[in-house]
């Protein structure tokens, strides 16, 4: 029993850092019924961005690039944290303005769409930043290891699942107590009732898909110090992603976030006893979960269904 | 213009003019690849991908029932013809079932759990097989070789009773492959002009409605299913004939991915022949621009963007476009809408 | 060119003829007449990844090819024919190394093969080159497959495999770290392969393996198993993790701190791979089979060569894999010479059994091609992450070298058979 403690403790932090990168994922679904298989791409550009913020090579030789590097590691990140993901944001709007012209077609066409777009967008990234490894600097109060219960554990690690947990009470709360989440929730439910009370439908959702995109990024930019940084990153963000909406339930906010966690804990457990099968048991888990339960565990009906 | 269901009403021919002059292209194809500059390898490719695009069509476009996971029947079709002519017999013939079998069962298991499901969970629910059956493939190394595959597997002859001819040129294999795509192609054609192909496509129009007038819309789907991947396992066959090799890969989704690209950009979706040109298309682009340029992806994902925002009818749409009265096609599309249910 | 010879043109005509082409539309003519004249130049397919896992490693494997055919063709070339180069992207992936060589020796007409960092793409590519007869050089897949089961007679391999290193580093670390050993294992064929390896010599030399963690390939999250490492405690670690795993792995150790306890044995670190990380990501022990500050003759000549030529690259140095990538194209350029044809027996003959000298290789010890496994046996270095540099180019201390000799993979031997000569398709390129 004392060796399996850390290893759930280990699956709930897995499932955090899960939930953070399909919020995004989660939201612009939910939201706009377009599965936005670029998801990953803007993951690996937000991150992108961050290395470009924190390395500051593109200033140059320039009297700015030697202050900007001159400073310490701590507010560059946190400059980086703000700015890459606001980028990320802006790059997911273009997708969304190219994206209009699918709406009222059958969604298929959206994740298409998007498909396309993420091929794109990391031969972008390939053209802009190499297909080298890069690495992502850290300031040093988040960084090395921390003794817990007699184990090492990952600062970093602790820190990225404390900021899942932040980022996910912050969208909550600005989906549920602010007007604009009034607004956007209005919007997922009956877009007819929005546009006859005032509202610019068109530029709902060109802010619903720039905030995804940003989440999307967010996440990218707090993954990549764990998982590495190359151009096709993002290919591991899309499969969970995906995998945790549908176990959660299509449209459900907190649906996504427990089955990211059971995802994080049937991962962490497996890698304790049957290390092998650890990727295999969120396939076993979806598959199990889905053929008892149509619509996931929260799931409610949605247009993607036709 | 042409949606895949006027199509339906227009003929229940065997053999259509476009059928025959499909035909006479592809035997006589060896004797022009030449000189425009391919080479017969790629012939191969072409008219297997083509066998798996025709039969992922049915589902796909004729159905509407989105499968992004199809590589996984292909990839069984192929170890299953390796691990017969490796454990059991070098036999063209036995091979060949034995990858039609094998890709009918899995894809009948699949369609068990899948069937009931629409929509998203369905393309869902295929990537997670797809996912099971490429990951078993590697873990299974015991028997499929691994991620490096099962390799050498003899091209057995093609045994005519009176005498055989060997297979082992890249020209005669490919008259086998063409002969074989002639016949799927005139069975898919009378397929969906049947009463079963209309039943499809009545599905993929309205599910409720279809199942409202009282067919059992559950096994239409599975049927659907387990045919495409009969399909795909066939053409399986015939890939691991060709590479004398079964790999992983092509069961990964990026691979599933691109049949559902090829489909789409030809214009499965609003005509018969999208698939085939949309195979053609990919292949020659990646053959001609990867020679080219490194970053041929970029431009090839560029296309698919445009495509998709302005012609989402594909390839076929765009010929069709041609040769009618252009302003009668545009935004004029085939599609059903999201609140059209 | 001899006479006597089949060409390839000719060879296939006659298997097309056997077919149902043949007998319907008979053979036809050719409009190029393949390789009649010498003064045509000698086309050779590069067959390197441009994407997927391996692209960064492959442009590093190319540049080398690159500049081993510029030296050549600044001497006026081979046999006085000019060397001309195509590639093709194999995009890290068998299917497409299977196609891509039916196209370069098909339509390119290229009479050799050269570049590959995937086992899985290296192996396809030589099934295709075997069954045409066309030369393939496998420059930089340390699989030990690729000169065992998977041998052919075209094929040679250049890199070091995981045998060789595995032999390097066991020996070794149990004297100097313990002989309580765990293995970190990517479940799949290359990991097991080198794993099993491992295991052999452990026996041999009175090591035990506590565990072995399978890990899944496509793993990005390691915490379970360095958990499980932790509560386990211990000498040594031998990871046996690939590709993009491999890359998440050691950004989570490092983070951990666990770089240096437990002691580390990793297989051989690509520099293309690691080159511009920080030095902590550079944990434990690893091999390699050549570094740019090696203190021999003709290093730094080489070093400044690759600057000359490539002065806008990121990575600042060669590493091991452009290193290979030259050295097999140097190499295959100089057998065609010293056989004088281009005539691919003649050119294997040539080969098997070459021996390179220690100053040619720039390494420590003679090298030699096994003529029973077409393996290029090389010195192997141990290496470490450099604890005191200023050079951020200057990442590893080399501990020591290992003659070809005592890191012979025995396994290949064994399991390798070499198709005859006979069985191989004759032609001049």
């Amino acid at each position: 029993m004392t060796q399996l403690v850390p290893h759930i403790f280990n699956g709930l932090t897995l499932g955090l850092l899960f939930a953070l990168i399909a919020l995004g994922f989660t939201l612009i679904v939910g939201v706009m019924e377009v599965i936005n298989l670029a998801h990953g791409s803007l993951f690996a550009l937000g991150a992108y961005f961050a290395l470009a913020i924190i390395g500051g090579s593109w200033l140059g030789d320039t009297a700015i690039g030697e202050w900007w590097l001159a400073l310490p590691i701590m507010p560059r990140y946190i400059l980086a944290l703000i700015v890459a993901p606001i980028l990320a944001g802006l790059s997911g709007m273009v997708l969304e303005l190219a994206l209009r012209r699918t709406y009222g077609k059958a969604p298929l066409y959206g994740l298409l769409l998007t498909f396309g777009a993420a091929l794109v967008i990391e031969e972008l990234i390939r053209l802009g930043w190499g297909t080298g490894e890069q690495n992502l600097q850290l300031p040093q109060s988040i960084s090395g290891a921390i003794l817990l219960g007699g184990l090492i554990y990952s600062k970093y690690k602790l820190f990225a699942a404390g900021f899942a947990v932040f980022a996910i009470i912050m969208v909550w709360l600005f989906l549920e107590k602010t007007p604009y989440g009034a607004i956007i929730k209005a919007g997922a439910h009956d877009s007819e009732m929005v546009r006859a009370l005032g509202y610019d439908l068109a530029r709902l959702r060109l802010l619903v898909f720039g905030l995804g995109a940003g989440l999307a990024g967010l996440a990218g930019v707090i993954m990549v110090p764990i998982w590495g940084l190359r151009p096709h990153v993002g290919i591991d963000v899309v499969i969970p992603a995906f995998l945790i909406i549908v176990l959660g339930g299509i449209g459900s906010f907190w649906g996504s976030v427990i089955a990211a966690i059971l995802v994080g804990l049937s991962v962490g457990i497996t890698g304790a006893y049957a290390p092998a099968w650890s990727m295999m048991s969120m396939y076993i888990l979806l598959i199990l979960v889905v053929g008892f339960r149509a619509r996931g565990l929260f799931g409610k009906k949605s247009a993607l269904e036709n | 213009m042409a949606t895949l269901s006027d199509i339906t009403r227009r003929s229940s021919q065997w053999i259509t003019p476009q059928i025959f002059v499909f035909a006479v292209f592809l035997l006589s194809l060896p004797l022009w690849i030449r000189p425009i500059g391919l080479y017969q390898y790629i012939g191969i490719e072409i008219a297997i991908w083509i066998i798996f695009a025709l039969g992922f069509n049915l589902l796909f476009g004729y159905t509407g029932l989105h499968s992004f996971g199809h590589g996984a029947y292909l990839g069984v079709g192929a170890y299953a013809f390796g691990l017969f002519q490796l454990h059991v017999g070098v036999s063209l013939i036995g091979g060949l079932l034995a990858a039609v079998f094998a890709a009918a069962l899995a894809g009948a298991f699949v369609a068990c759990f899948v069937s009931h499901r629409r929509g998203i969970y369905f393309a869902l629910m295929t990537i997670a097989f797809g996912q099971v059956f490429w990951f078993a493939s590697i873990k299974m190394h015991g028997i499929t070789g691994g991620e490096d595959g099962l390799l050498n597997i003899p091209r057995p002859d093609l045994n005519l009773g009176v005498y055989s001819v060997s297979l082992s040129g890249n020209t005669a294999l490919y008259y086998l492959i063409a002969v074989l795509l002639i016949i799927v192609t005139v069975f898919t054609w009378r397929a969906m002009n049947s009463p079963f192909g209309r039943i499809l496509q009545a599905i993929r129009q309205n599910e409720t409605r279809a199942s409202f007038i009282g067919y059992e819309v559950w096994w239409f789907k599975w049927a659907a299913f387990t045919l495409s991947a009969m399909f795909a396992g066939l053409a399986g066959g015939l890939f691991a004939m060709a590479q004398e090799s079964a790999y992983p890969d092509v069961m990964s989704l990026h691979q599933s991915g691109l049949i559902v690209m090829m489909v789409l950009v030809g214009g499965g979706l609003v005509n018969f022949w999208g698939p085939i040109l949309g195979v053609i298309l990919y292949f020659i682009a990646r053959d001609v621009l990867g020679s080219i340029t490194e970053t041929w992806l970029l431009w090839y994902g560029l296309m698919f963007v445009v495509m998709v925002m302005f012609k989402p009818e594909g390839l076929a749409g765009v010929l069709a476009g041609l040769s009618k009265n252009s302003a009668e096609t545009l935004n004029d599309l085939p599609v059903k809408t999201a609140e059209g249910n | 060119m001899a006479k006597n010879n089949l060409t390839r043109r000719q060879l296939l005509k006659t298997t097309a003829a056997a077919g149902v082409a043949g007998t319907l539309f008979g053979p036809w003519k050719h409009n190029r007449v393949y390789a009649a004249g010498t003064d045509k130049p000698i086309k050779i397919g590069i067959t390197s990844d441009a994407s997927g896992q391996y692209a960064n490693s492959g442009a590093s494997d190319r540049r080398g090819m690159q500049m081993a055919i510029a030296e050549f063709n600044a001497k006026g070339g081979v046999l006085g024919r000019k060397i001309e180069s195509t590639h093709i992207d194999t995009e890290t992936t068998p299917a497409t190394g299977s196609r891509v060589a039916e196209r370069m020796i098909n339509r390119e007409e290229a009479g050799f093969l050269i570049g590959a960092v995937s086992s899985g793409v290296a192996n396809a590519i030589s099934q295709v080159a075997q069954k045409n007869g066309v030369i393939y050089f496998n420059t930089n897949s340390s699989s030990p497959t690729e000169s065992g089961k998977n041998c052919h007679r075209v094929k040679f391999v250049w890199d070091g495999n995981g045998a060789n290193f595995a032999k390097a580093a066991v020996k070794n670390s149990i004297d100097k770290y313990g002989d309580k050993w765990t293995l970190l294992t990517n479940d799949y064929v290359w990991g097991h392969n080198t794993a099993a390896a491992t295991k052999t010599l452990l026996e041999q030399y009175g090591g035990t393996v506590e565990e072995e963690i399978l890990v899944p390939q496509g793993t990005r999250d390691f915490s379970s198993a360095l958990l499980k490492i932790q509560q386990g405690n211990p000498n040594v670690v031998a990871a046996a993790i690939g590709g993009d795993d491999q890359k998440a792995l050691r950004q989570q150790v490092a983070q951990l701190g666990m770089g240096s306890s437990p002691a580390w044995i990793n297989n051989q670190q690509d520099w293309p791979d690691v080159y511009g990380l920080p030095l902590d990501n550079l944990f434990g022990v690893f091999g390699t089979t050549w570094y740019y500050k090696l203190d021999l003759p003709g290093v730094d000549d080489f070093v400044a060569r690759y600057q000359a030529m490539y002065p806008d690259t990121r990575m600042r140095v060669p590493g091991n894999v452009f290193y290979n990538g030259y050295m097999a194209m140097k190499n295959m350029l100089e057998a065609i010479e010293r056989a004088g044809t281009t005539n691919n027996i003649a050119v294997i003959k040539e080969l098997e059994g070459h021996k390179m000298s220690a100053e040619d290789r720039m390494q420590h010890h003679d090298a030699w091609i096994d003529p029973d496994t077409h393996q290029v046996q090389q010195s192997i270095y141990l290496a470490t992450a450099k604890s005191e540099t200023d050079d951020k180019d200057d990442m590893f201390e080399i501990l020591n070298n290992v003659s070809p000799d005592d890191v012979r993979d025995t396994g290949a031997a064994a399991a390798c058979q070499l198709e005859s000569y006979d069985d191989t398709p004759t032609f001049d390129a």
